[in-house]
């Protein structure tokens, strides 16, 4: 508040904090000079601040634009101008919020009444904002800093050149990790380091998140097709539960990976040295006694087994009635064993009472007697003995069978030295008592000398403050990259020792570990500057924020070694050094990263790429491509496996997207415009054309053969052939059947399936298998695993058994142009039973043409009427042709009509089937081989695949289009798209929506696009060195912010 | 309404509105067979009906209980089977993963494939409790059992998976904390404690939306802080319903049996009710892998449930008889809550009257599923809104008219118990294909 010089009365402004934000965020506009349009703004008096009536001059203009349908008793809109007057305050201000909001994104008045002025809007907009911003009641503001929202900052005032005198800059931020940085941090952590086989070498994936830790992902990110992860999410308490959950699972892992390698923490290895020492001596004089307590027995004079050891008695089993017994099917072992560590006992057990035993009954009682003296649980000892009645021969079979004797020996018997021999009879002969099985007197020896080392430990093992300053500043590093400040390690030290003042030593330091995990700097990244501010009042990114934002710009991981090394030695504060960092991690192809653990899931797909992950991510989310797996769809309607082949399909489009980024020349026209496709192909050319060519020889040789006539012996005729090729199933060493195997069946099964690819005159074929069949066969993924689903070809209308199957892939597919006819683009922007003309195009509006689509009002019935008379076009022009849904409508309609010439499942048509029970011409089979068509026919209608384009702000590009080819062929050619698309990469690399200050950003990497013959790389290049990313402004009214030492 | 006779100890059932309802899903693996359901004394019209998958309607009164159903014979009026259910929308075959309690496909085990907080969860919120739901679950990996904490099948929310108890030390020790290691609790609030003041002194130093970022930081320890004290105020109760655990258990129970487990489990589950921490249990009864050893008369094998499925037998009991044996062994642990909560007096009735125990296979009808059927038998409290008690009930069969699937069950009970959803669920895609009507509530369980 201030005190108005001229009429002396307490005038309000508006905190200014919030001027800033929201003329950011409303106008698009640089802050200072939206600071000085609102300080020469007309001012409302202070006493105005709780009523919400309009006054005079804001009524009027109200009136004038708004009163004639929004008021009264017959208004338009659900919305209601008099409640401003008549409703109480909530009423009154949702009321402002939705003008607000009407009126910023100029959703009115409509397109049809007379506009208002720019003056009149702009002082009934203050008001607004004023009003709101007293009541925190602005709904605005927090969405148009949502992705959906980006926008609606004007596209051409953005590219114009007119603002690129604006300084670009992000505000000081804490970022909330996404689902990607959260498993890579964890992983790190936790070391796991997974490995898969790529092309034969067993290469480090990042981004195979099969823990062992049981950890929860709680920072999942939106499933929306688009820019997904924003800097604007905070933390929830679903979250912080889940963090308090996987605390603890981390912190015990944490500490078990101590007590593997005192490395990984020293300082925890120095709190828990004595106490792991001592565990370590108890459990090797376990094992000890375990193996050999006989021996140590038999040697300590006096002890004799028959006297000492309790009387044998055997356990009460029931044999199975021979009756009933054969005749009931008996369980396979591998359902029936009683585990591995069972069965390594059993063996050992054999082995020790082998010799004894005559007979396998007499074999089983001697090792029922052993585990009785040892005193093993009774249960156990009742399972392992009907395990060998039941299964000897074949536990025999698994012992040869897996060299168990080599796998699993046992240490013979050494005895260990003097002093700790001494020690262990002196205890043995204190504990054993006559009817004690061995078990209780190891158990009571280990009682004995655990009791002994707690009390030396109590003497002699004390925690000093520099420990535990030592512990502080090792878990800061580990967890959080940096040391404590000084402060914090200050008020780390009284609770550390709260801690270990009232829990046993691990439980404290578990608790320290799940103290530091659940600050908020665990799941925030920060960003903040550092130094002098510029001139206009912007200082540059701390180099250890910058080396963390560069390296989550690009990958999921903190940063590598040298990025962390640039950032400590003052070697990360220009430009210059931005751009050799971003450049060097752009060009690692050192790194396998696993893009989508649900497509690596199905169907054995290769999901991986060495391209920096998120370059792959950015195209992935604005396409939306992905969000197919989500989609429930009919198999009957595929006409084929539609879940086995999804995965694939989703696979083969990442594959496309990282063939033409691998390229890096004309990314973005070759993305739209290339007409070629990955199709049932791993990615190796080479590999593809080796598996089809087998096939081929195999076809070839056998073709002129008669073999249709072939019996088994035949074959022999054959065999250097059969040798050479290696058809599954025929082993010309052993033609006799044997359990599924029979070698002629199986031989004409791939004959007849080979046959069928070929007999067309085909060139080459698509090397799948012919019958199912676990392992690599025919053709393998990059990961060395059976490549499937070749019915993945039916969504580019490819018939299996009439392809000329191209080894070399991408190859061009009929119909298609670039990711837009991507069946999987297409099938993200369908429907479960039908296509989905609005999502396609509003997909095009917005992501391709920088444009906007209103929210879908909430009393519009979106549901498109049923009727198997019409096509889905005519019901959807029916249902959308009313005025108030063509005013949106007509923004996507005539961008999604044209694709219609491909259905559902992206498959192309010219005739659209009107899928209805009385339509019905002929049901197809139920189940059949991969090449038949299994759809039943309907009734067709031919497509009507018109449109219209508007929007490129081009006059030659704008105008009627025939169908989605001539569409995608003029979006390709357009400006205005490649520049909405660098728009959205603005936002994925900056986690943020772009504002006027932006505008030299944009417009330097939309031209760095252009100079480098459309290479991506320098987009990205040009976002990560630009001052919207370097450069930062500390919130006006924050005072500081928590600074951390460098490492 | 579907109510029944007054309970065995005679109170009034107790209809407060301000009392919670509770609900008690137990999933089984393997399958129900439909045929293992139908009635003994069935007339031959009605079993041709059960046989053909007809629509129909049987008086359980006026029937025999399938003999491996015979420990729910004094509960049989609270008792319902439902039959011609399906759930060709959720993941059939083995395992459903979560996708069974949330009527869609997972993508198998996929995370980014749960699509929407499971039908459990959902009822969780109409009836609000400090645990808010807990999960049971007693699992492994064919030998042995899992233990510990491990993930859940149900799902809180979109692309979310729950956690769960795998033990019953495990779960007594977590659930009932408060009371049996206070020190822990103490150690647990004294570390929000400090985490709650650090975050606020950073709060003090920031503006805006970033301040926002912090707050809410702040507001979720805080959060936290009072779910332990809401379960700090249950401790009277906790101590007046604490399950004694036989040591068997301990250190995750390696020698324990199967029904021994399985008992002690129940045990916790009646407790986590009693003690009204929570009011919704999901338990996972066994999975393929579960272990099954202890079983009367098969005491000594080490049964393999995914085994049974293929008709393995063990030491010479087929096993179709083990199969039953497992049933009959589940059927004893519901028998045993029915009865427990009955004594526990609420209102003016007893616990069990606003109880609903839902028994089901994950996946279907049989050991490899189609999702053609999804059968449910369901026990309901006297104040149950849903009219099933008392009767067994075959539905239209699957994509035929008027057929119903997971997800118009699912619906059913939302809204019954306060969600007005109009459909729960993905849609049925063959019943798509034929135009079929498919949305919304069977209305004949709502009447």
């Amino acid at each position: 508040m201030t005190q108005n010089p001229i009429h002396g009365t307490i005038t309000l402004r508006m905190p200014l904090l919030t001027a800033v934000m929201m003329l950011h965020l409303c106008f698009g506009m640089y802050y200072d000079a939206g600071l000085d349009a609102f300080a020469t703004s007309p001012q409302f008096d202070i006493l105005d601040k709780t009523d919400l009536t309009p006054p005079q001059q804001i009524q009027q203009r109200l009136d004038q634009h708004c009163g004639d349908c929004h008021r009264g008793t017959s208004f338009e809109g659900d919305f209601n101008l008099d409640q401003l007057t008549s409703g109480n305050t909530e009423e009154q201000l949702q009321t402002l919020a939705k003008m607000e909001e009407q009126l910023h994104l100029a959703l009115m008045p409509p397109a049809d009444s007379p506009r208002f002025p720019e003056s009149a809007r702009d002082e009934v907009m203050q008001w607004l904002h004023q009003k709101l911003d007293i009541h925190n009641a602005s709904t605005l503001n927090g969405k148009l800093a949502q992705p959906e929202y980006g926008n609606y900052l004007d596209h051409q005032k953005l590219f114009s050149g007119e603002f690129t005198h604006l300084k670009g800059f992000t505000y000081d931020r804490r970022w909330l990790i996404s689902e990607y940085i959260f498993d890579a941090k964890i992983n790190e952590l936790l070391n796991h380091r997974p490995f898969q086989t790529i092309d034969g070498t067993r290469q480090y994936v990042i981004g195979d998140n099969n823990r062992r830790a049981p950890i929860t992902n709680p920072f999942l990110l939106p499933s929306r097709i688009g820019v997904r992860y924003y800097a604007n999410e905070t933390l929830n308490a679903g979250h912080l539960l889940t963090m308090m959950a996987n605390a603890k699972e981390i912190s015990a892992y944490m500490v078990e990976l101590v007590k593997r390698d005192k490395r990984y923490l020293p300082a925890i290895d120095e709190f828990m040295r004595q106490q792991w020492e001592h565990q370590s001596t108890l459990s090797s004089r376990r094992e000890f006694l375990t193996n050999h307590i006989e021996r140590v027995l038999q040697e300590i004079s006096g002890y004799d087994e028959g006297d000492w050891l309790p009387i044998f008695e055997p356990v009460n089993l029931s044999q199975p009635s021979a009756a009933t017994a054969d005749s009931v099917k008996k369980a396979a072992f591998h359902a029936a064993n009683p585990g591995m560590q069972e069965m390594i006992l059993i063996f050992h057990t054999m082995q020790h009472v082998q010799s004894s035993s005559r007979s396998d009954d007499e074999l089983i009682e001697q090792c029922e007697r052993r585990w009785f003296n040892f005193g093993d649980d009774a249960r156990r000892i009742e399972s392992r003995v009907t395990f060998l009645r039941q299964y000897l021969p074949e536990f025999r079979e698994q012992i040869e069978t897996h060299r168990y004797a080599q796998k699993y020996k046992q240490r013979p018997y050494q005895p260990l030295p003097d002093p700790e021999m001494h020690v262990i009879v002196q205890t043995i002969k204190k504990h054993r008592r006559k009817g004690d099985h061995f078990n209780e007197i190891i158990d009571a020896c280990i009682l004995d000398w655990d009791k002994e080392f707690e009390q030396q430990r109590q003497q002699s093992d004390r925690i000093s403050e520099g420990q535990i300053t030592k512990l502080t500043e090792q878990l800061f590093v580990k967890l959080h990259h940096r040391f404590p400040t000084q402060d914090e390690a200050k008020s780390y030290t009284p609770l550390i020792q709260g801690y270990l003042d009232s829990m046993t030593r691990i439980d404290a330091i578990e608790q320290v570990i799940q103290t530091i995990i659940l600050r908020s700097e665990f799941v925030y990244r920060q960003e903040f500057g550092r130094g002098d501010s510029d001139q206009w009042g912007r200082t540059i990114l701390d180099p250890r924020d910058a080396s963390h934002a560069i390296a989550f710009a690009l990958t999921d991981s903190a940063p590598d070694e040298e990025l962390a090394a640039a950032a400590s030695s003052g070697r990360l504060w220009t430009r210059e050094d931005y751009r050799r960092e971003v450049e060097r991690i752009l060009k690692n192809r050192n790194q396998y990263y696993v893009i989508d653990e649900a497509v690596q899931r199905l169907q054995l797909t290769a999901s991986i790429t060495n391209q920096p992950i998120r370059k792959l991510r950015f195209f992935r989310e604005f396409f939306g491509y992905p969000s197919l797996l989500s989609i429930f769809k009919d198999n009957k309607r595929f006409g084929g496996h539609y879940d086995n082949s999804k995965g694939r399909l989703v696979g083969e489009a990442d594959r496309l997207v990282e063939h033409i980024l691998q390229s890096d020349e004309n990314v973005l026209e070759k993305l739209l415009g290339s007409d070629a496709y990955y199709v049932y192909h791993s990615g190796d050319n080479e590999a593809m054309r080796t598996a089809s060519e087998r096939i081929k020889t195999i076809y070839d040789y056998f073709h002129p053969l008669n073999w249709q006539d072939f019996e088994k012996e035949d074959l022999l005729d054959h065999k250097d052939f059969l040798a050479e090729v290696k058809m599954r199933g025929v082993d010309v060493n052993n033609l006799s059947p044997g359990g599924r195997r029979n070698p002629i069946r199986e031989f004409k099964t791939a004959m007849e399936s080979f046959s069928l690819r070929f007999d067309k005159g085909q060139t080459a074929a698509a090397p799948y298998v012919s019958f199912p069949a676990h392992g690599p066969y025919n053709a393998s993924t990059r990961t060395g695993l059976q490549l499937r689903s070749p019915e993945v070809a039916k969504f580019f209308n490819i018939h299996l058994d009439n392809w000329h199957y191209p080894s070399a892939q991408p190859a061009p597919v009929n119909n298609r142009r670039g990711m837009l006819s991507h069946p999987a683009w297409l099938i993200a922007h369908a429907k479960n039973t039908e296509t989905d003309p609005i999502s396609r195009g509003k997909w095009i509006r917005e992501k391709l043409l920088a444009g906007t689509v209103p929210d879908l009002p909430v009393t519009v019935d979106a549901v498109i009427p049923e009727d198997h008379h019409r096509t889905l076009r005519q019901r959807l022009e029916a249902k959308t042709s009313e005025t108030a849904c063509w005013k949106c409508h007509q923004k996507m309609n005539p961008l999604g009509l044209p694709f219609e010439v491909f259905d559902d499942f992206g498959r192309f048509r010219t005739r659209e089937s009107l899928e209805h029970p009385d339509n019905l011409i002929s049901k197809g089979p139920d189940k059949a081989a991969p090449h038949v068509d299994l759809r039943d026919q309907y009734k067709t209608l031919p497509i009507d695949s018109s449109g219209y384009l508007e929007g490129t702000g081009d006059p030659n590009l704008d105008g009627p289009v025939e169908d989605a080819l001539d569409l995608i062929d003029r979006l390709g050619q357009s400006d205005r798209v490649r520049q909405s698309i660098i728009r959205h990469a603005f936002r994925y690399f900056l986690g943020r929506n772009e504002l006027l200050s932006d505008s030299k950003t944009l417009i330097d990497a939309d031209r760095a696009y252009q100079d480098s013959g459309g290479s991506f790389d320098a987009v990205i290049v040009s976002l990560l060195t630009s001052d919207s990313f370097m450069f930062r402004k500390t919130l006006p009214s924050a005072t500081g912010n928590t600074k951390s030492t460098q490492l | 309404m579907g109510f029944g006779q007054p309970n065995t100890i005679g109170m009034t059932p107790s209809f407060d509105q301000n009392l919670p309802f509770r609900f008690i899903f137990i999933r089984k693996s393997n399958g129900i067979r439909p045929g293992e359901l139908a009635l003994p004394t069935f007339s031959d019209q009605e079993k041709s009906k059960d046989d053909h998958k007809e629509a129909f309607e049987a008086d359980l009164e006026k029937h025999e209980l399938p003999s491996w159903l015979s420990g729910l014979k004094p509960h049989k009026e609270h008792l319902g089977i439902l039959q011609g259910l399906s759930c060709k929308m959720s993941e059939n075959g083995h395992y459903s993963y979560s996708s069974v309690m949330g009527a869609f496909k997972s993508g198998r085990n996929s995370l980014s494939g749960i699509k929407r907080a499971t039908a459990d969860f959902e009822l969780a919120k109409l009836s609000p409790s400090p645990f808010g739901h807990v999960e049971l679950s007693l699992t492994g990996n064919y030998s042995s059992f899992r233990t510990g904490i491990v993930p859940g099948y149900s799902a809180p929310a979109a692309h979310q998976r729950n956690y769960c108890y795998a033990d019953p030390q495990t779960a007594f020790d977590e659930l009932f904390k408060s009371v049996v290691d206070p020190a822990s609790v103490n150690s647990e609030n004294r570390m929000l404690q400090f985490l709650e003041s650090e975050e606020a002194y950073k709060v003090s130093a920031i503006q805006g939306y970033e301040r926002l970022k912090l707050t809410n930081h702040i507001s979720s320890i805080d959060a936290i802080r009072q779910r332990n004290r809401e379960v700090a105020a249950h401790a009277e109760l906790i101590q007046r319903h604490l399950p004694v655990l036989n040591p068997v258990h301990q250190d995750g129970g390696i020698n324990a049996s199967t029904p021994e487990k399985q008992e002690a489990m129940t045990d916790i589950l009646i407790a986590a009710l009693a003690t009204r921490l929570t009011n919704v249990v999901t338990y996972t009864i066994d999975e393929l892998s579960t272990p099954i050893r202890g079983l009367p008369g098969n005491e000594s094998d080490r049964i393999s449930i995914h085994e049974l499925g293929h008709n393995g037998g063990y030491s010479g009991v087929p096993a179709e008889k083990i199969r039953e044996k497992i049933r009959v062994g589940h059927i004893k642990q519901i028998a045993k809550i029915i009865e427990q909560l009955k004594q526990i007096p609420e209102g003016t009735g007893s616990m069990f009257d606003r109880t609903m125990i839902f028994y089901f296979p994950e996946n279907g009808e049989t050991h490899h599923s189609h999702g053609t059927e999804a059968p449910f038998i369901v026990l309901a409290g006297n104040a149950s809104p849903i009219n099933l008690a008392g009767r067994y009930l075959r539905l239209p069969y699957h994509a035929t008219p008027e057929h119903k699937t997971l997800g118009n069950w699912y619906t059913t009970l939302l809204n019954a118990f306060g969600n007005p959803i109009s459909h729960y669920g993905d849609l049925d895609l063959e019943m798509s294909r034929k135009k079929l009507t498919q949305i919304g509530p069977i209305h004949q369980l709502l009447t």
